[in-house]
């Protein structure tokens, strides 16, 4: 049974380099600040070229634990459980190109800080130009995503969305865009800064209809009733915006036309 | 992002998948077998529950699983569960394949005529010397096929770990993927998953030799 034990031997070892690589994961001294994001939503978080998380919300939100001498814990969340991991403690705040309208009341919000619009983005040769082209069209939103609260809420564009043949709910943009170009969706309904970092990096195959679905807001998401956290995270972000921090971190992304926070 | 770095952002991204394989399996395998006993009890109590909970098991799906496992210490007892992410998905996946594997190793042990024990018995041998001694190592040989079936299963499951936001290797290639907008981490993943399917199908074959004495 010389075999069996080498398997044994494997396993022990592998189980006690799991443990041992889990175990130092988080701290105890010094406040952490775990901050929830979807790994998948460039320009706003993603994973950089040395493959550690980074984006325009991740290095904000980086420079707001430096003032307050908080070590940054990025936790990448499947979105769809975003609750979940909020409402447990997981995570202290959703900070990931979040939209606050139509989920005011769901979160504890710090102010708004980019103006964001959801657009509709199609190929660039398939003849779509308005809102009325996309008739009888397969629409792909992305799940429990703002752009699919737009298109399901009746005094938003509801209307728009019944005259869809249907409307696909897909986990992360990539696959819709694969979708998109191999022609079993029309459309992708989505925030037109992430529309635009796509567009960016998979050349002018793809445009951006002119008209908008909406214009909402982009903020921090906080647990209810954890206020305390989230005017600490504000009076933070004006000291960023003050000291020339917050503009910088927006011109690099290229979301400066977008910054709102004053 | 360069090759290399892809490569080796997957490789950490494996590591993890097989922690959570080799950990699931290292506790999967001894509990399916106290599952199968109890699912074999001759009090009709047990043996109805344990058949009750490898149903829910079995013909609940896993993810849902993991996220009940994850959740409810906070939702039924209000407890913080910061570091429970990795253990939770190390209970959630052993118990759904002890599931899996009790009902295998009644397969196996139901196989072994009734002969057995009533020669073993006659040779003075004691309860649980006839079951370590003459019948598992009988049952290990029938139900090796089987095993190897979910074991190979399991390595392509961890990737379900995503749904407890734990960055296991088919999450790391989706959001390489989002990154590069591009499918081949996707086609790297698969080859990952592939060579350590044919690794794991080698050693279940060498076993198989091994145990072919007769």
């Amino acid at each position: 049974m010389k075999l069996g034990k080498k398997i044994l031997c494997g396993i022990m070892t592998m189980s006690l380099a799991a443990v041992a690589l889990t175990g130092c994961g988080k701290e105890k001294d010094g406040k952490t600040f775990t901050v929830g994001f979807d790994a998948e939503y460039p320009p706003y978080g993603y994973m950089d070229d040395n493959g550690e998380y980074t984006g325009f919300d991740l290095e904000l939100a980086e420079a707001v634990c430096e003032l307050n001498g908080w070590t940054l814990v990025k936790q990448p969340i499947e979105w769809a459980n975003k609750d979940n991991e909020l409402n447990s403690g997981t995570i202290d705040c959703i900070w990931n190109g979040f939209t606050i309208n139509g989920r005011e009341d769901d979160y504890e919000w710090s102010e708004p800080y980019v103006d964001n619009s959801q657009v509709i983005v199609v190929k660039a040769d398939s003849g779509i130009t308005s809102f009325e082209d996309l008739a009888g069209k397969t629409v792909a939103v992305q799940a429990a995503s703002a752009a699919l609260d737009v298109l399901t809420d009746e005094e938003a564009q509801k209307a728009l969305a019944d005259t869809f043949k249907t409307l696909q709910e897909f986990g992360d943009y990539n696959t819709a865009f694969l979708e998109l170009e191999a022609g079993s969706v029309d459309a992708i309904a989505m925030d037109i800064g992430v529309a635009q970092y796509q567009i960016d990096s998979r050349g002018d195959e793809f445009i951006i209809l002119e008209e908008h679905l909406n214009s909402e807001q982009y903020g921090i998401g906080f647990k209810l009733g954890n206020t305390e956290l989230r005017d600490k995270v504000n009076e933070s972000l004006h000291t960023l915006k003050e000291n020339g921090t917050f503009d910088k971190l927006a011109e690099k992304y290229g979301l400066t036309d977008m910054i709102c926070f004053e | 992002m360069s090759f290399s770095t892809i490569m080796e952002q997957m490789s950490m991204g494996m590591f993890r998948s097989m922690s959570i394989f080799f950990l699931t399996l290292l506790f999967s395998l001894p509990l399916g077998l106290v599952i199968a006993f109890g699912r074999m009890s001759k009090n009709k109590i047990i043996s109805g529950i344990i058949s009750f909970l490898i149903s829910i098991l079995r013909g609940t799906p896993l993810m849902l699983q993991l996220m009940v496992v994850f959740y409810f210490p906070y939702y039924l007892f209000g407890m913080s569960i910061g570091n429970w992410r990795f253990p939770a998905i190390i209970v959630g996946f052993s118990i759904n394949y002890a599931a899996y594997f009790a009902e295998i190793y009644r397969t196996g042990i139901e196989a072994i005529p009734v002969g057995q024990y009533e020669a073993a018995h006659i040779l003075g041998y004691s309860k649980a010397q006839t079951f370590f001694k003459i019948i598992f190592p009988q049952v290990i040989k029938i139900i090796i096929p089987a095993m190897t079936n979910e074991i190979i299963t399991l390595v392509k499951d961890t990737s379900l770990a995503f749904s407890l936001s734990y960055i296991e290797m088919f999450t790391v290639a989706q959001q390489i993927a989002a990154r590069d907008t591009t499918f081949l981490p996707f086609v790297i993943a698969g080859i990952f998953y592939y060579v350590f399917n044919l690794l794991v199908s080698f050693i279940m074959r060498r076993v198989e030799k091994k145990l072919d004495y007769y």
